[in-house]
Parts: structure tokens; sequence; C-alpha cells
């Protein structure tokens, strides 16, 4: 459907501000009702995996310290997988599904995987799409236009080898499936044989009155985690409030893009397109400056709100975090914001 | 332009005048539609962490 002519000239003020502001109840409207169906097909599923209060305490990875590593678009320069392996460390691993081929090609298997996203079609793709097709790729562009993981753009050879990958190593990996998972999702994951540990992604506050997530929880009983907008957020949940770790370091936490990045290869350029002509798409955008490496970054309203509610989870946080990601718009009191590098000397044996 | 345009007879069918505010509904609801394409992967909830068990 082509918007009206009007809606394109005139974006009405749709700008980055005007977005985050909204960005709650955007959200919920993309998310909300697809979640908790989700949820209530996911239910037959439950006995093929564990509760994620099993998960709870496990000493999971070496000491009282965890890595979790996003893809943001610093893996691909900083490559802190590298610096993982000739360090020698020993603590847990928790990555994004987003960042597990990564890992993996890397040698790496983590300790322990993280999905949230309902989203129908594409958080299979992290995991391999055993269905994918050209007819598939004809109708969603979406990684080939990634600035996250580029070898995505080879898509349908980039696919098989993740489901080489998984299909060797995923039967070593825990996950912690969220219920709002897609089926496709998790019959990928069922497929590959994965440790599942099931959770209930906070659709909204649970003491509130009609609460999404208190009937989330009334249908299937399991814990309701607060995942903080994305799943890079979910993953230090898991690290901070399910497996208790005292310090916590995150590598591609980017949320935001390296300032030569062209609109075309970001996460809402199509969704601004239909609102905006190209050459209006600045307003769509908000450029940071990064004092600790003397950088600029631009990031979009999604990114921005998670930059935002990670800040609110981060004043509440019972562990030390270390954004280790070397770029980016993830700072502030209290994060530290250091080479990762040096988390890895502090916390190798 | 109703009290210009007269009919000599009269239509068995009721004909209803476009309201003007249709166009900007037609908007709304695309820019509502489109709009939910720049959502979050998922809800964040202020001050909340883990619920272990609700019914507590």
């Amino acid at each position: 459907m082509n918007p009206p002519e009007s809606v394109k000239k005139n974006p009405s003020g749709h700008t980055a501000k005007e977005l985050i502001a909204n960005m709650e109840q955007i959200t919920w409207e993309r998310t909300g009702p697809m979640s908790l169906e989700n949820a209530q097909r996911n239910v037959k599923f439950l006995d093929r995996g564990k509760s994620l209060v099993d998960l709870r305490g496990v000493p999971v990875g070496e000491g009282d310290h965890a890595v979790i590593v996003a893809s943001g678009p610093s893996i691909k320069f900083k490559d802190p997988a590298k610096a993982i392996q000739s360090s020698g460390y020993k603590g847990a691993i928790i990555c994004a599904e987003s960042a597990i081929r990564y890992l993996l090609t890397h040698g790496i298997v983590p300790d322990l995987m993280v999905t949230v996203d309902p989203h129908p079609q594409r958080i299979v793709r992290w995991l391999g799409d055993p269905d994918l097709d050209e007819e598939k790729l004809a109708k969603d562009d979406y990684f080939r236009r990634q600035d996250m993981d580029e070898q995505f753009a080879r898509e349908l050879e980039v696919n098989q080898k993740i489901i080489d990958l998984l299909d060797e190593h995923g039967k070593e990996i825990r996950i912690a499936l969220s219920t709002s998972s897609s089926e496709v999702l998790v019959n990928r994951v069922l497929e590959i044989g994965m440790q599942i540990y099931w959770w209930n992604p906070m659709l909204d506050d649970p003491d509130a009155e009609n609460s999404a997530t208190r009937e989330l929880h009334e249908i299937n009983g399991l814990p309701c985690v607060n995942a903080g907008g994305n799943v890079g957020a979910a993953a230090f949940m898991m690290a901070d409030a399910v497996l208790e770790k005292k310090h916590v370091g995150l590598v591609g936490m980017d949320l935001s893009y390296y300032d030569d990045t062209p609109y075309r290869n970001t996460q809402y350029y199509d969704a601004m397109l239909k609102v905006a002509d190209e050459e209006d798409l600045d307003q769509f955008f908000i450029r940071i400056h990064n004092p600790h490496i003397d950088k600029w970054f631009f990031t979009d309203p999604a990114y921005m709100w998670y930059r935002e509610s990670f800040m609110e989870i981060a004043q509440d946080a019972d562990c030390m975090i270390y954004n280790c990601t070397e770029g980016g718009i993830l700072f502030g009191d209290p994060i530290e914001f250091i080479p990762f590098q040096r988390f890895l000397e502090k916390f190798s044996s | 332009m109703s009290s210009l345009l007269k009919g000599n007879y009269n239509l068995k069918k009721k004909v209803e005048t476009k309201k003007e505010n249709d166009k900007d509904s037609l908007e709304d609801k695309f820019e509502k539609e489109a709009m939910k394409h720049f959502g979050g992967s998922i809800a964040f909830v202020k001050k909340k962490k883990v619920e272990w068990d609700l019914k507590k």
C-alpha cells in the first residue's frame, strides 16, 4: 500500500523525539497481542524444556562475572571474540540470538543464548531458517540491508552455514527462550535440540489492573522478566537477576550506527520511507558524541529508547556494568566505559 | 457544494455525504499502521526486574 501523498510530503512532525516519547505504546501495538498469542500456542511445548527458575543462581561459567555479546556494528571492527579466545576468559558468555553465528564461527560456544522478539519470520533467521528460499528472500530485504552482521547479506549461503553450526553445537547451548517467540523459531529450537529455559517477557506492569503480564503468568506459571525493550537488555537481565553475576561486561551493544553508515543500512529504513521521503530522513535520527572515544554516532528512535531503558535498568542493577563495546552511545553513570581488553585482564584467570 | 447541486428526483437509497475528516482518518490509519514498524522488540517496564511467582 502506498502512503497518501499528504503523509509522504508531511510526516507531521514524527521526529525522533516524538517517536521515542511514544515508543512504549508503539512497541505494545507491534508486539503485545502477538506475544500473548505466541505464548498461548507455546504452552504445548513447555514440557520440552525447563522453567527459567531452574537457572536461577546456577553456576554458569566460572566466577562472578559474565560477558554479554550483542551484535551491534562494532563487533566487526573490534572483534571481541578474538580477544575472548586469546585471553583465556572462562567466565559466563551470554549472547543475543543475533550474535550466535558470530560466536560459533569464531569457535566460541556461549553458555546461554537469549531471545525475546515475537516477530513471526525474522528471528529464526539468526538460527538458520530451514525453509529459506529465493521466494522468501524476495519478500524481505531486512537482513540484506543490516549493518549488524554484514555476512547476512550473502543470505542463502550464510543461512546454510548457521544451520550446520547449530546442528553441530546447538545441543550444548542453553537458551533462555521467551514464551513470546514465534512458531517457526520455537520449531527450530526444538529441531536443534537446544537446552530450553522458558520465561515470560513483561509486557506491562504486572501490578497494574488487567495486566497482560499477569495474564501470561496465569497461562503458564513461568517467571516474568523485564526484558528492557530488546534482546541485549534481556541478556543483561539474565546475567544480573537470574545468574546473579556481580561484574557484567557488554560487547556489541552499540545501540547506534557509525557516522558513515548509509540510512539504507539502518533497521527502520523501510518504515521511515512509509511516512517520509528519502531526503527527509534526517529527522528520524539523533547524532551523539561519545566522549570516551571522541567519536560521533547516530541513532534511531528505537535504539535511543533502548538506551534510555537500559540506563534505568542499570540504576537498579545489583552488579557492576562495564560497557566494553568501544563505540556507540551507551555510556553514563553507573556504567563504566572501558576497553574490552581491560575487562578481560581483570576477569581472566 | 450540496447547496449548489440539487437533484430533481428522489433516490431510493440514502446517499451519505463524505465528511471532511474522512481523508484525515485514512491518513491517521495509515500513519498508525506505519508507526507500528518503529516499535522495539518487546516492552520495557520501569522499576521491575524479575517476578518469579506472581501468585504470591
